[in-house]
């Protein structure tokens, strides 16, 4: 038994003081510039904490598709948000959109095919195991970069460029290797005993997987599918090559088209990049459990 | 050894029963599918483009020109030193990953009330995109308004605001530090985990032999962390080097080629000057790079183990 003794207490809190002021303090400053207008947003020293609070730049965005911009009404626009009004803005909401139809269609993909592999390769003995789990471990280390050229241009002859199908495709390369890891220790560590049983019942391979080891597997399931999802959802590379109208470019690529814009107002921009974080920072607090086991599965594995 | 290692093949080859063999291939292909498709094939296919000259300003004349993209490649300036910011890159991100990472598992060790608060709020830098962290990042280097200038002012660091991203010496530090923060929070959960497999008895013992804090820290816990370490250094030194989204958010390569890195340049390369040829060239290299680092750091902290 440990005694909690004053000091231990005092540099504890001093620590834990540090770790949220390190981890948080880049988030606040930016949920904060958020919510403050053009003229707020250029004061010297910042505001750390809005004076004046505002929904303008949130506004802005939601009623971006009813606005017609030109040079006039940029100019003339109110002083909330400075006026700069990107005329890329009302993409936004359409491309959060993509971004979500791409990464719910990999997630299903990357299911459909993760899971009856990993299940083979945990508990079935058969010749060319061994084989498969190297050839995993290869396609795991490829960097993305690598398969840009080759993907472009394969992809380009499909006809598929500015498609959402191209992103599905090549997003499910960068997540079904990972996905396979986190499965197989997930299923390793389930006994056989209940594989042999199942079979001894009668059931074949397919319903043993079903009936018996999906129940079993939802947590690693479950961080699976979040995997899959924040990495659809984040992906900024593959989506710019491919992509090239707003009718196929997903967040990353809408909210990056704003930070290069140097007449954009940051408080726009930092409304926009709340609006993406906002996703991936609930599915993280909501399934944190899940989400450092599976790491943690997949890292050692792999 | 051989002949055992037969022995067992045979073995395997007769108890495994035809049906496992079948579903196991069956359960298998469409896994093997997807990857030859979207990884193998790409692969091979850029290494057969990188022969040719391909350009698609002028995509009708694409002569085969053996190993010329690359010894082009070899023969740039601009090559060798993107590799040389690559790898100031690699190696500033990586060594503060891990210090900042240790730091944090250990913390996140103790039983202490908030620990899984904190550990909740940690995956908050490691779910967000990376172009939300790079727009975060350019805001607060902001030479105008931002809050990097605003603290130190306040701070009484500076008397007058800076330029620091667009300073040539400040720039690589500055994006390898948005890197780190976006990075730090997997290599602390990795690190937490090797913690926690290492017995309480060994500290313990050493507390009889009366080893206090410090020792028992330098002889118990480090040691016993070497294979988190590893994994960490190899993970972070492969996404440090292949690395692109901060590059193209805040400096696009600049001020003046200071974060020209290698992933940058296959981008240039590529969709810049259109040469696709030199672009997979660059890419195949980095590829082997990524790969032959990866594998000497398992060899030599493997052989220390």
């Amino acid at each position: 038994m440990r005694i909690d003794s004053l000091g231990r207490r005092t540099l504890l809190f001093v620590a834990s003081i540090t770790f949220l002021a390190y981890v948080l303090a880049p988030i606040a400053w930016l949920v904060s510039s958020s919510f403050q207008s053009e003229s707020e947003i250029t004061s010297k020293p910042p505001h750390w904490l809005p004076h004046q609070p505002t929904l303008e730049n949130f506004t802005t965005i939601f009623t971006a598709k009813d606005q017609v911009v030109t040079y006039e009404t940029r100019k003339e626009g109110d002083p909330a948000t400075g006026g700069f009004i990107p005329s890329t803005a009302k993409y936004l909401l359409p491309s959060m959109w993509n971004s979500f139809v791409v990464a719910l269609a990999v997630v299903v993909l990357n299911l459909a095919v993760s899971i009856p592999a990993a299940y083979a390769m945990a508990k079935i003995r058969f010749i060319g195991r061994s084989t498969s789990i190297y050839f995993m471990l290869v396609t795991r280390v490829i960097p993305d970069i690598a398969l840009v050229v080759p993907f472009f241009l394969f992809i380009q002859k499909l006809g598929l460029l500015d498609n959402l199908l191209s992103l599905i495709i090549t997003y499910l390369a960068i997540t079904v290797p990972f996905s396979v890891f986190v499965l197989v220790s997930y299923f390793e560590s389930l006994p056989d005993e209940l594989d042999k049983a199942a079979r001894v019942d009668g059931c074949s391979r397919l319903q043993t997987l079903i009936r018996v080891f999906l129940p079993l597997a939802m947590p690693s399931l479950v961080a699976v599918v979040l995997f899959t999802f924040l990495t659809s959802w984040n992906e900024f590379l593959l989506a710019l090559m491919f992509t090239q109208t707003p009718a196929s470019q997903t967040m990353p690529i809408i909210v990056a088209s704003f930070t290069s814009d140097f007449t954009i107002s940051f408080s726009f921009i930092n409304a926009a990049g709340v609006l993406a974080i906002i996703p991936p920072v609930i599915l993280a607090i909501i399934f944190e459990r899940h989400i450092v086991s599976g790491l943690t599965a997949g890292a050692v594995k792999g | 050894m051989n002949g055992r290692h037969l022995t067992a093949r045979r073995a395997l080859l007769t108890s495994v029963s035809t049906y496992d063999q079948k579903t196991a291939l069956l359960f298998l292909f469409p896994m093997l599918a997807v990857l030859a498709v979207v990884a193998v094939f790409p692969v091979l296919y850029s290494l057969w483009i990188s022969l040719f000259d391909l350009k698609l300003s002028r995509p009708h004349r694409t002569p085969f020109v053996w190993f010329d993209n690359y010894a082009h490649v070899f023969q740039d300036q601009m090559f060798w030193d993107s590799v040389a910011r690559t790898a100031s890159f690699t190696l500033m991100s990586v060594t503060a990953i891990m210090l900042i990472a240790l730091l944090m598992a250990l913390l996140l060790n103790e039983e202490f009330r908030g620990r899984r608060f904190l550990s909740a709020m940690l995956l908050i830098p490691w779910a967000i995109p990376y172009v939300a962290n790079g727009l975060m990042w350019k805001w607060i280097y902001d030479s105008g308004y931002g809050a990097l200038n605003g603290l130190l002012y306040q701070l009484d660091f500076i008397d007058k605001y800076m330029v620091w991203l667009g300073d040539s010496a400040k720039t690589l530090p500055l994006i390898a530090n948005a890197f780190i923060w976006k990075e730090v929070p997997l290599a602390t959960i990795l690190l937490l985990v090797t913690m926690k497999s290492i017995p309480a008895d060994l500290y313990g013992a050493a507390k009889v032999d009366g080893a206090d804090l410090w020792q028992r820290f330098i002889h118990i816990t480090l040691p016993s962390l070497k294979p988190g370490f590893a994994l960490v250094m190899i993970y972070e030194t492969m996404m440090a080097v292949r690395h692109f989204d901060l590059f193209f958010i805040l400096t696009e390569g600049g001020p003046a080629g200071a974060s020209h890195v290698l992933a940058w340049d296959v981008y240039v390369e590529t969709f810049r000057k259109l040469s696709f040829g030199t672009g997979a060239a660059l890419a195949y290299i980095m590829a082997l790079v990524t790969f032959v680092l990866a594998y000497s750091i398992i060899r030599t902290i493997g052989k220390k183990l």
